[in-house]
């Protein structure tokens, strides 16, 4: 093989794995710090480990003329780059650069983990060389990729909503304690209320928070600075708008495929029936999702579960369950 | 008397026409809907967790014997074909029939009425220059060049102006029903009408597919595998199967087939597809030299015979393409270079050990019997299927996207519109209600406000526009 194609296709790898690695910490610092510096810092270099990523799956498609997601060092390539591309999608247009320190690491440590399973390049097995892994693997991975994304946003929302409580239960008990002693009351409104904010309107639905941080708890000022539980909300719903509709074509287009291989579009094989175990789980989150009484923490716990149930479909069933998609030797 | 008798009739009908009423909200219910769904995907999880179709003996050695038996009890081991699953599947279906004839039509299209303007989440209130009819003429050029559908509509003699948008769209979680009623109609077309199974053949012999009478005759069955060097070291990597096949269908006429993985045959509708293939043995046994009976054909892997006149049975268990010469083992390439078989002997049904022997070299068996593998010839195994449903199982999963698509990425919104006149102009009360709730229309919602702000004529002096009132 071409040193040279060699070359470039390392040096690809760890200015991805660099990028990744150095924009993750860079943005976790915002998410910390809220300082905007280290979100026109980090964003540049989470563009900068994705492309890396994009061009050397490219540069080894080039190399040896074999498609290269025939393995899970390729699969898991583009679930990393899929992932920070979502991320900055929604960073770019919906202003949510909170979340890349978490993307960014998450898609680190899949891309190491990734190498540890990259043998070189190797032609496909038959069942391989058909024209839908182009087709059935990006959009499955893409899935994958959002729902990693969505998580994310989700145990933010977690953190916010859990925070929320802890201050209402602790101005609860202030106020109770004012109420004994005979002291003044704490002037709070625990129900949601609406405020003008930075974009025009914006709904400050952690009433709890804002007090508490307008009292001077640092904790509570932090937190105050997340978006909204709203916009959260809403964020993880946009996400998840993305990967259900592509899991539901994955399943499809691999259903299509199965058929053209196996003769059947649907075996019961673990990695399908894993899928579709997936694919139940975000569908029970879209309809919760339409009940208002649910939206919320509940329908968060959802896509924190409904990522488990990606995770355990995408590597447990490919690593450790036998099956017509394993990976064991 | 006639009317006590009608009576009489009428009440136990009226409480049958209760309780099915129940039973309808009960499974027209989300959360029931839910439960379902729930308990749909964990009885799918424990299927992809417990290994399905295998043998009582498979489990009761992979597993605790209490846990062995609860699987076996509990179906779990066929979990997909259980009562329990399809009978969820069933549940879910009249769920979801519930759900879409008592909720998704009638909801679909919600009808034109007023509404008080403050008790919705978002609204606004903007005073402008002008009669209520000119802002009315006003309002509703402004809506409809934003693509929003204008209606004005009297209640009580006043007038209301609706804007919608993405009405159509409000068909989104019908249409995606829909689509998995078809998926089901699709399925059970196959089970009413389709086949399937699977045959070996060996090389210039023939089969027949048992339920369309179509032979396969396998002319010549060929493998590629290339040794690839990788970090790990040699892999032996395949690289295509392909049998080359003379088929005859109803027709009578035979057809010349290239069948090979990802690229099945069609005969008369059922599909032929490359599945597997082996190395059949052709086994030759002699006692004391002289040839007594043996098996009559080659064999498959797992298949064996019975040593003429004793008790001892031979089971050919595996192919050996290359056998290491120096340790007698077999060796890492699975061409056959130096090939050999492994067999197992059994008394009567006790295995009495087994022995890798290279093809063309005879094996003593004790008592004067030798065996020889004496040649491997090759087969292939196909599996074939009849599934007139596809074509409805594709329709409707494509119905399904589509459903969920429109569903998802699409949010119809209405405004309602109430003007009144003020002290010299009008006031203008926008409320918006959506199908997904309040928070994914906020920023849309205060941009409309927003702009007509700016393209209104307002009574307030020029100066920054005060933020709209969004009450919780």
């Amino acid at each position: 093989m071409d040193p040279t194609r060699v070359w470039i296709d390392t040096a690809l790898l760890e200015i991805g794995i660099a990028a990744y690695v150095t924009g993750g910490l860079v943005l976790l610092g915002y998410f910390l710090l809220r300082n905007p510096v280290l979100r026109n810092l980090g964003l540049p270099l989470a563009t900068l480990g994705c492309a890396a990523q994009f061009a050397e799956l490219g540069t080894r498609w080039w190399m040896t003329g074999v498609w290269p997601l025939t393995n899970l060092y390729g699969s898991l390539s583009l679930f990393s780059a899929f992932s920070v591309l979502i991320f900055l999608v929604f960073a770019y247009r919906y202003n949510l650069a909170v979340i890349g320190g978490f993307v960014l690491m998450l898609a680190a440590i899949a891309l190491g983990y990734a190498t540890t399973w990259n043998e070189g390049t190797m032609p496909a097995v038959p069942a391989l060389q058909s024209y839908w892994i182009k087709i059935h693997v990006p959009i499955v991975v893409a899935a994958y990729a959002s729902f990693m994304v969505a998580c994310c946003v989700s145990v933010l929302y977690l953190v916010k909503d859990a925070a929320e409580r802890y201050f209402q239960r602790r101005g609860a008990n202030v106020r109770g304690a004012a109420a004994t002693s005979g002291g003044p009351a704490l002037d709070v409104a625990l129900s949601a209320s609406y405020a003008a904010g930075e974009r025009g309107i914006r709904r400050e639905d952690t009433p709890a928070t804002a007090q508490a941080a307008a009292a001077g708890d640092v904790w509570a000022q932090w937190l105050a600075g997340l978006p909204s539980l709203a916009r959260l909300d809403v964020m993880q719903y946009r996400i998840i708008g993305i990967g259900l509709p592509l899991l539901s074509i994955g399943i499809i287009t691999g259903a299509m495929w199965a058929k053209e291989a196996w003769g059947a579009y649907w075996q019961w094989d673990p990695k399908e029936t894993a899928a579709l175990a997936s694919w139940i789980v975000y569908a029970i989150y879209l309809h919760l999702h339409t009940r208002p009484e649910w939206k919320g923490a509940r329908t968060a716990w959802i896509s924190v579960i409904g990522f488990g149930s990606i995770i355990f479909c995408y590597l447990g069933v490919n690593i450790w369950i036998s099956g017509l998609h394993s990976y064991k030797m | 008397m006639e009317s006590r008798n009608a009576w009489v009739v009428a009440a136990p009908l009226r409480s049958l026409r209760a309780s099915w009423d129940e039973l309808v909200a009960l499974f027209a219910n989300v959360g029931f809907g839910v439960t379902l769904l729930a308990t749909w995907a964990l009885l799918t999880t424990i299927g992809v967790i417990v290994e399905q179709g295998k043998d009582a003996s498979y489990y009761a050695g992979a597993y605790a014997p209490p846990l062995a038996r609860l699987i076996l009890r509990l179906d779990l081991e066929n979990i997909y074909h259980s009562p329990a699953y399809i009978g969820i599947l069933g549940l879910i279906i009249c769920s979801m029939a519930a759900a879409t004839f008592v909720k998704v039509i009638p909801r679909r299209i919600p009808r034109l009425h007023p509404v008080r303007i403050e008790a919705i989440p978002l609204h606004a209130t903007i005073q402008v220059a002008g009669d209520v009819e000119s802002v009315r003429a006003r309002l509703a050029a402004f809506f409809a060049a934003r693509g929003w559908q204008v209606r004005t509509r009297s209640f009580g003699g006043e007038e209301w102006t609706f804007a919608d948008k993405s009405n159509w769209a409000r068909r989104g979680v019908l249409v995606a029903h829909i689509g998995f009623v078809v998926i089901a109609i699709g399925t059970t077309i196959y089970w009413a009408k389709g086949y399937s199974g699977q045959f070996t053949v060996l090389s210039g012999q023939t089969a027949t597919i048992p339920q369309n009478g179509a032979t396969i005759a396998l002319d010549r069955f060929a493998y590629r595998i290339d040794p690839i060097r990788t970090k790990a070291g040699i892999v032996y990597q395949p690289i295509d199967y392909v049998s080359d096949a003379t088929i005859t269908g109803r027709d009578g006429v035979p057809h010349q087939a290239v069948i090979r993985v990802n690229h099945p045959y069609d005969v008369d509708g059922t599909l032929v597809y490359q599945a597997t293939y082996g190395f059949g043995i052709d086994f030759r046994l002699t006692r004391d030299g002289r040839p007594v009976p043996g098996p009559d054909r080659p064999l498959l892997e797992g298949e064996g015979f019975v040593v003429d006149g004793t008790a001892r049975a031979i089971e050919y268990q595996r192919f050996v393409g290359t056998i290491d010469r120096t340790t007698g083992q077999p060796g890492p390439d699975p061409r056959p270079n130096d090939p050999g078989v492994v067999i197992e002997a059994f008394d009567g049904d006790r295995p009495v050990g087994s022995a890798l022997i290279p093809l063309g070299e005879p094996v003593d068996l004790g008592a004067g019997y030798r065996l020889d593998a004496a040649r491997y010839v090759l087969y292939s195994g196909f599996q074939y299927r009849y599934d007139p449903g596809i074509p409805v199982v594709g329709l409707g999963a494509l119905i399904l996207v589509l459903g969920l698509c429109i569903a998802v990425y699409s949010l119809p919104a209405r405004l309602f519109v109430q003007i009144r006149p003020v002290d010299g102009g009008s006031e203008v009360g926008i409320a918006a209600t959506t199908v997904k709730g309040y928070d994914v229309f906020e920023d849309r919602f205060g941009e409309i406000v927003a702009e007509l702000r700016r393209t209104e004529p307002g009574l307030e002096p020029p100066g920054p526009a005060p933020s709209p009132a969004f009450a919780g």
